[in-house]
């Protein structure tokens, strides 16, 4: 059996190297390391809202390092324009009147109220810190997780689906059924093939993104959310198909669906955006695994109760799938 | 136009070119009738405080600048605070004054928020009794979805490209293409015969979406139809290229993923932190930002913008088949490259 097994999964890796299945891995791993390390994080700042002054009498001496002055309202009205989330103290009547861009009420009133603070700062204590994590690392970790989260449910899927399709094409399932090796073992030479290159995936992505010494803390258990959604995604690519008869037809409208099915997750899970639906979205805990794992935060042993009861169910229904198939043969 | 229509008739029997087609009509129905996503959440502060700790006036003050959520315990509060989804400043009494506690995780502006908070709180009566001016700004985004609608847009115009590059590789694929050499066919009717279908079938999935999302003025539509067919156009180009460098099906698959997060992601990123000077130039090379952000001034009733961008098309639609003509035709009469 162990000969078997170890014969397929030789030539499983065979087809996934020839299918250019690893090269396109290592692209998106080059793709995402850049973004990340390039553009997401310079992109993830906001600092504070700009406050412009205009005193022409100088009444205001002591305010704060952060108020930009500005020699005319022209001045200000052009920096606010410029700038709609700042905030203009026009000091020239004597009275300071603030003026502002519309946004959302709440964030308006705390803008004036910030603004008009920095004209007499004081010294307030400085905030409690609880957490460990800085912001920077907050996005690594929070990026890293989404892009592993994308490459295994729909760009990685769509490489395991098309390679299980080709062979189907190509008539290896069939072949199967007159191979005197057991039966299920081409179904856990797949999954192992593609459970161990998502693993490897998984850990050149967070120790490349996440840092070294932060990745390798996080790593055992980002591992543990891996393979749980890996094996998910890898036994619904071989009932795709096994299933389907054109499935090349299905994969680009996948990539579009599962773009539009992961905003919502990705809204729900990283925003204070929630939805009330949410819990009935069957990727939401998936997701929530993989990122808790990320965060060192707890999962509730009901999650690794339902995951594998889910990777049980559909193996047993891929099992069939293939029975089926093999059954055509004979 | 024999030709043509035996194309279109290929494209037809094609279920995933009705796919595609359909897809973003589906999902512009689905935004367009389910209702907007309240998204102003997003930039307001969020407060977490303990049961019985603050009196119910600071609540109600801190209730100005966002919502309250009140926590039993001190493990639950710090617990909130920590949670990565939100930016949740903890607020507890220090006498007659406040004090506050965050993760250190959060973005600059909310861990300025908490810095200042007590002051805020000791300094509330003077800050009531100030006038506020606040200014209307048209075209300032009230809620995510205006980013959705031309998101949407942007990939029914995408679909050209998709249309072309399957199109090709399968041609390839069933060995048509080495028929195609022998016909007599120039190169430039064999451009126009593939770029008119997925340019036609490209513009015809926007147009419909277009007309489910946006409510525009008959003036405004002449340039949002001028945008939509300049846009397709070069889509379709690209799928052109895309279907020629592509050597097999997988290879394709993988061009034209890069190709739709690239066209998604450049203009979407550019709206959400507005990007200005050279990266703004750079960005217009994407053929998607002027697309969208031509989309994006047309709603807000900016007609100069609009007239910009598609001026920034027309660029693009003069220069992706120049550089198709140069690259491929040339290697055609150089090497007998087959089209």
């Amino acid at each position: 059996m162990g000969k078997g097994f170890f014969a397929l999964f030789k030539k499983d890796c065979r087809m996934l190297a020839s299918g250019k299945f690893f090269l396109m891995a290592i692209g998106f791993l080059v793709l995402y390391t850049a973004y990340v390390n390039l553009g997401y994080i310079r992109f993830m700042q906001m600092p504070p809202y700009n406050v412009y002054l205009y005193d022409p009498i100088g009444t205001h001496t002591e305010k704060s390092s952060l108020v930009q002055i500005v020699s005319s309202m022209e001045d200000m009205d052009a920096a606010l324009l410029s700038d709609a989330n700042g905030v203009g103290l026009d000091a020239s009547a004597g009275e300071v009147r603030v003026v502002l861009y519309k946004g959302a009420e709440h964030v308006d009133r705390h803008r004036a109220d910030y603004a008009l603070s920095l004209l007499e700062p004081s010294a307030s204590p400085a905030p409690e810190v609880l957490g460990t994590n800085t912001p920077e690392q907050k996005a690594r970790k929070e990026i890293t997780c989404e892009l592993l989260f994308f490459e295994l449910a729909a760009v990685g899927f769509l490489g395991i689906a098309a390679v299980l399709f080709k062979e189907k094409g190509m008539g290896v399932i069939r072949v199967h059924a007159i191979l005197p090796v057991q039966k299920d073992l081409f179904l856990l030479s797949k999954l192992a093939v593609f459970l161990l290159s998502d693993l490897a995936f998984a850990v050149l992505l967070t120790l490349l993104n996440v840092g070294l010494n932060d990745g390798a803390a996080v790593l055992p258990a980002v591992l543990l959310q891996t393979a749980i959604l890996s094996l998910m995604m890898a036994l619904v690519g071989l009932l795709c198909a096994l299933l389907l008869k054109d499935f090349r037809q299905f994969t680009l409208a996948y990539l579009v669906i599962a773009i539009f099915a992961a905003t919502p997750v990705f809204l729900s899970a990283n925003t204070s955006i929630k939805f009330d639906w949410i819990s009935y979205h069957p990727f939401y805990h998936v997701y929530m695994g993989l990122k808790n794992a990320y965060f060192g935060t707890d999962i509730s042993p009901a999650y690794y109760a339902g995951a594998a009861g889910m990777i049980v169910l559909l193996f047993l229904v891929v099992r069939l799938a293939f029975h089926r198939e093999i059954g055509k043969e004979g | 136009m024999k030709g043509l229509k035996y194309q279109l008739k290929s494209v037809l029997r094609d279920k995933f070119c009705l796919m595609t087609f359909l897809l973003p009509i589906l999902v512009a129905v689905a935004l367009n009738f389910m209702g907007s996503i309240d998204m102003s959440s997003l930039g307001e502060l969020h407060f977490g405080v303990l049961e019985n700790d603050l009196s119910p006036q600071t609540i109600t003050w801190l209730e100005r600048y966002g919502p309250v959520t009140a926590y039993r315990t001190q493990e639950e509060l710090t617990a909130a605070i920590n949670e990565p989804s939100t930016n949740v400043i903890g607020v507890k009494a220090d006498g007659d004054s406040l004090k506050t506690a965050i993760s250190g995780d959060e973005l600059e502006i909310f861990r300025q928020a908490a810095a200042t908070l007590p002051t805020l709180y000791e300094r509330q009566e003077n800050a009531e009794q100030t006038e506020v001016q606040v200014l209307d700004r048209p075209d300032i985004l009230e809620n995510f979805q205006d980013i959705f609608i031309p998101a949407v847009l942007i990939v029914a115009m995408f679909m050209g490209c998709t249309f072309n590059a399957m199109n090709i590789i399968s041609e390839k694929e069933d060995g048509v293409a080495f028929v195609n050499e022998i016909l007599p066919m120039t190169p430039c009717q064999y451009i126009l015969q593939k770029v008119v279908v997925g340019f036609l079938f490209g513009s015809l999935s926007s147009i419909i979406t277009a007309c489910i999302c946006f409510q525009l003025s008959w003036n405004h539509w002449g340039l949002m139809l001028a945008l939509i067919l300049l846009s397709s156009f070069v889509a379709a180009l690209i799928g052109l290229f895309t279907g020629k460098l592509s050597e097999d099906l997988m290879i394709g698959v993988v061009y034209i993923k890069i190709i739709m997060l690239v066209f998604i992601a450049v203009p979407i990123v550019c709206a959400l932190i507005g990007v200005s000077g050279l990266s703004a130039v750079l960005c217009n090379l994407v053929p998607s930002q002027p697309a969208f952000d031509g989309i994006m001034a047309l709603s807000a009733g900016n007609t100069g913008a609009a007239i910009k961008d598609a001026g920034i098309l027309s660029i693009h639609c003069v220069v992706w088949p120049a550089q198709y003509v140069l690259l491929f035709t040339q290697r055609k009469k150089q090497g007998g490259y087959s089209i």
